[in-house]
């Protein structure tokens, strides 16, 4: 017993020293976020910001007022939510048909979303962004169109997992009732689905909102920048690098997803355990 | 049912359907024909058969980005896994914090690629310069290894809960039935966790695996193929094929190579699901 | 769901206040104009300008700007887009082949009609395709108040032994004075282009008078030696540590020499406004040299003079956008603001009749060397066969920097020679 005492008190010293160095990288972005620009370079990294290095929030204000980062928060939000309640909606709509009716086309069609899902996204994006582009769906309003097909291979897969395991009498008997399969499907199947769609919510959330490709080749990057993009133009597209503001930007991009996480944390967790099961 | 629910047929999949077609199908085969054809917009292509693809494998770039990306995968899926596996024994053993771990093992997951391939820029060439070793942009070696860590740190805390979920559902009395039988720690886990856990290697090897090969973000992010494009992957290689080499012949050349790059990545996936389903069936 | 929409609307006013709102596109009748910039340090001067244009004319004018290593490719995926970009940048012939068949003729246009020599236009058979709209001198900016503190003055320097001779000397007392030779030669995407690209073209350009071309699919690289010497004079004689340089922005160097922190800063005009005004630099501190190498009449040498700026109309865009665009052009170019701004606030020579001489500093030193009977050097690198070229020395010059061995130094000559031909190759082929 004392041994393993022992035992356990050294696995957790481990994990401590685990966690903080797991904490660390982000550490540093926030310290150097502090310091004026010509004090974040390679060689002055891991300095302690000084009297003479420390610049308050000046990064932060000039990340929001020069780099606009607001806007880019408020077009990821946009493009993220609608694109996830779309998903949602629709997705959960097909799966059911597909696992209810049993026809040679569903059977394709699941195999056809199940193939989406592995085929990597260099495959269509020069044709995908021509495709938008020509239909208009190149502002983060109607985006969400091009999310719900691209993303609807992994909803579809794992909302029929999971409808595959619910007993079909009690939609039977609401059908006896006479509702019609749109009653049935919003009274009956869509409440007891709310914990599949919790999970297949955030494993697309997590998705769109760090998406960096699909919205730079698909968007009006005259008008619109999401987060990601903003962030690499900061490196990739001025000639010049704003250190500071990009310090600045980084931890104002994880400062919601973390806030996010730590309230959501169980069902996140949860949806990741049951997104893996059903794939 | 059935019939009652057939008369509905496009109002459930008809919305899906029509965004999976303009998202996926359309432009999937569309990418199919292009491959074989020159053009610069969708619009002017002319056919050209199959030189697009032989032009593709002459491609000495595109070879070595091909065997950097095998090379890349193999080191982070084993590593992935490995730590990930040992991180969920250790976070089974009811421990006090367990849950703060938990918590801060699975965080990076959720930022993003090029975010994170900032993050760890700063850092790793932070530290090469205290040891005045190379910059990235000139050490192949720490970009190869600097790629491994940053995947390391984003997805070994996804894997880490899916192992903990599995561990979590191997009930108590086989443990117990175990342990009446003699069998010492290092038994019980290598033959009774380990094969009860197999479904979900499966799941972790496959997510481990398709992540690696279609790593673009964090590439583009860390090293941007530097130096001299010895760390560029092969979706980095594709996308600068695409947008960043001027002439006409060069789209058609690098959609050749996402033909390629495509068929590679189902070829493995399946091959693999194959391999480790076969595996779960036998224990 | 409530608390969501809220959220979003208070981010929707928190926008429109802090002027990062996207101005909604309208459908105009007047058409519209979309210049993709090629140059990062006017982007702010040409976002004030469009604005101007805009209020006056009533005509929506957008502007973007994707900096040298990433034109190409914005460039490219724009180009796809339906609202394609209606103005473009080329830099020279060699990108004129690529973009040749989106090129407006622009040979009847007002425009063309005031441009003062005709060798600013490129032609595509009997088409005006692309017409530069200004020119620039490069060399090395020094500031004379760190050069006298030094000991040294600027007559002293003459040719490359002269030059070599001061920096060294300045290295040698560097703790001792407090400042070094060169700003750091930033090998970082957003600096290398002085490098890999700017002077690079020494070499080629004394080759080309050598054999009296004006471009080739074949480089010899006589001049490779001295490439290597003044690349090496920059990276040893500087304010940091030469293994150090692969991570250093065009910020970086401009910041050290704008603390006084170096004597030497290779650059051109188009930094004069990044380097002057209140607590900058004068007038009276600054002032270009040309770049020696040590090869030809070094005595008779100027500035670096030419253009890699030429303006493109995008013959596929909508007729009233091509009118709108071709219209802007020449507002930029003849009218008082526009030759304003892009003489005084942009610092260019604008080579068009009707256009403001600059006030740039290293602009009006050109001219003067000129006067003197000095003879230009030509921008030749429009004539490098592709980005994939530049990237490729740049590649072996940073890998040179951080260890200056013989090996590395034949891989710089091994992507400059072999790369050119390699490269040309590929370009051309079909």
């Amino acid at each position: 017993m004392i041994q393993n005492k022992i035992k356990n008190g050294f696995i957790i010293a481990g994990l401590i020293l685990l966690s903080v160095l797991y904490c660390y990288p982000i550490v540093l972005i926030l310290i150097n976020s502090f310091k004026i620009e010509t004090a974040i370079s390679t060689s002055t990294a891991f300095q302690l910001p000084t009297l003479e290095t420390f610049a308050g929030f000046a990064n932060y204000v000039q990340a929001i007022i020069a780099n606009c980062f607001l806007t880019s928060l408020f077009y990821s939000l946009i493009i993220t939510l609608t694109s996830v309640a779309a998903i949602l909606l629709f997705t959960s709509m097909c799966a059911w048909f597909i696992t209810r009716v049993a026809s040679k086309w569903n059977k394709l069609l699941y195999y056809l979303f199940a193939f989406s899902m592995v085929v990597p996204f260099q495959m269509v994006m020069f044709t995908l962004s021509s495709t938008a582009d020509a239909l208009n769906l190149n502002n983060p309003f109607n985006i969400w169109i091009i999310y719900l097909g691209f993303g609807a291979g992994l909803a579809v897969f794992m909302f029929c997992g999971f409808m595959r395991s619910i007993p079909l009498e009690i939609e039977e008997a609401s059908m006896m009732d006479g509702c019609t399969p749109l009653q049935t499907f919003f009274q009956i199947v869509f409440p007891i689905l709310k914990p599949t769609m919790v999970s297949v919510g955030i494993l697309e959330a997590m998705w769109i909102w760090n998406d960096y490709l699909l919205p730079t080749l698909v968007l009006d990057i005259k008008v619109y920048k999401t987060i990601p993009m903003l962030i690499q133009y900061f490196r990739g597209s001025y000639g010049r690098v704003e250190m500071g503001a990009m310090m600045a930007s980084i931890i104002l991009s994880i400062l919601p997803i973390v806030l996010v996480y730590l309230i959501g944390q169980k069902h996140i967790i949860k949806g990741v355990t049951a997104g893996a099961v059903k794939g | 049912m059935e019939k009652a629910l057939k008369k509905y047929t496009w109002v459930f999949i008809g919305p899906t359907l029509l965004a999976f077609i303009i998202g996926f199908i359309l432009p999937f085969l569309q990418g199919l024909y292009l491959s074989m054809s020159q053009f610069t917009t969708v619009k002017n292509a002319t056919f050209v058969g199959f030189s697009n693809f032989i032009r593709a494998i002459e491609d000495a770039e595109f070879l070595n980005s091909f065997q950097f990306t095998i090379a890349f995968a193999i080191a982070a899926v084993l590593l992935i896994n490995v730590i990930a596996f040992i991180f969920a024994l250790l976070l089974t053993r009811k421990l006090k914090g367990t849950n703060i771990f938990r918590t801060i093992f699975f965080m990076p997951n959720l930022i993003g690629g090029i975010v994170l391939g900032y993050i760890w820029q700063i850092l790793i060439n932070g530290v090469l310069a205290l040891v005045s070793e190379p910059l990235l942009a000139l050490n192949a070696n720490a970009g190869y290894w600097g790629l491994i860590l940053l995947t390391c740190w984003q997805q070994i805390g996804y894997m880490m809960i899916i192992y903990i979920a599995g561990l979590s559902n191997i009930s108590e009395d086989i443990l117990e039935a175990a342990m009446i039988d003699g069998a010492k720690g290092m038994q019980i886990l290598w033959k009774v966790k380990i094969p009860m856990l197999m479904s979900s290697f499966t799941v972790c090897i496959f997510l481990t695996l398709t992540n690696a090969f279609k790593l673009y973000d964090q590439n583009l992010a860390l090293t941007a193929g530097d130096p001299n494009k010895f760390t560029e992957m092969l979706a980095l290689n594709i996308t600068n094929t695409f947008y960043s080499r001027a002439g006409a012949q060069w789209k058609g050349i690098g959609q050749a190579k996402a033909v390629l790059f495509c068929i590679l990545v189902v070829v493995i996936a399946m091959t693999q699901l194959r391999a480790t389903r076969r595996k779960e069936v036998q224990s | 769901m409530k608390k969501i929409l809220s959220l979003l609307f208070a981010f929707t006013a928190a926008i429109g206040m802090s002027g990062c709102g996207a101005e909604g596109e309208t459908l105009q009748e007047t058409g519209s104009v979309y210049y993709l910039n090629f140059k990062p340090e006017q982007d702010e001067a040409w976002q004030e300008l469009a604005e101007d244009y805009t209020e006056k004319t009533g005509i929506p004018v957008t502007i973007v700007t994707a900096a040298s290593g990433n034109y190409e490719t914005t460039l490219m995926s724009e180009m796809g887009k339906s609202s394609a970009p209606t103005l473009f940048q080329v830099n020279g012939p060699i990108g004129l082949a690529n973009w040749k068949d989106y090129a407006y003729d622009l040979s009847d246009s007002e425009f063309y009609g005031e441009l003062t020599n005709e060798s600013f236009a490129l032609e595509n058979g009997d088409e005006v395709a692309a017409v530069a709209y200004v020119v620039e001198s490069y060399g090395i900016i020094a500031n004379q108040t760190l050069l006298e503190a030094a000991g040294h003055s600027l007559d002293e320097i003459q040719s490359f032994e002269d030059l070599k001779q001061v920096s060294e000397d300045i290295t040698a007392r560097k703790d001792e004075l407090g400042f070094a030779a060169f700003s750091s030669a930033g090998m970082d995407g957003s600096s290398d282009w002085r490098f890999k690209t700017h002077l690079a073209n020494l070499p080629i350009y004394f080759e080309y008078q050598d054999e009296n071309i004006q471009s080739t699919e074949k480089i010899q690289g006589t001049y490779l030696n001295e490439y290597r010497n003044i690349w090496d004079l920059y990276i040893n004689n500087s304010t940091t540590e030469a293994s150090m340089l692969a991570a250093k922005t065009g910020d970086d160097s401009r910041n050290e020499f704008l603390a006084s922190e170096a004597v030497f800063f290779q650059n051109g005009s188009w930094e004069y406004g990044n380097l002057t005004g209140e607590g900058k630099f004068s007038d009276e501190d600054l002032v270009m040299i040309p770049i020696y190498i040590g090869v030809g009449d070094e005595a008779n040498q100027g500035l670096n003079t030419g253009t890699e700026n030429y303006w493109v109309v995008n013959k596929e865009a909508d007729e009233k956008d091509i009118e709108a665009t071709l219209d802007f052009m020449y507002w930029c170019v003849s009218s008082e603001e526009g030759t304003e701004a892009l003489a005084n606030e942009m610092g260019f020579v604008i080579p068009f009749e009707n256009a403001q001489k600059s006030n740039n500093l290293f602009v009006q030193q050109d001219v003067a060397y000129t006067a003197e009977g000095k003879t230009p050097v030509s921008w030749n690198f429009t004539t490098m066969p592709s980005e994939e070229w530049k990237n490729g020395v740049g590649q072996a010059l940073t890998a040179y920097a951080a260890d200056q061995s013989d090996e590395n130094w034949q891989k710089v000559e091994d992507a400059f020679i072999n790369g050119w031909a390699s490269e040309y190759a590929l370009v051309n082929q079909n």
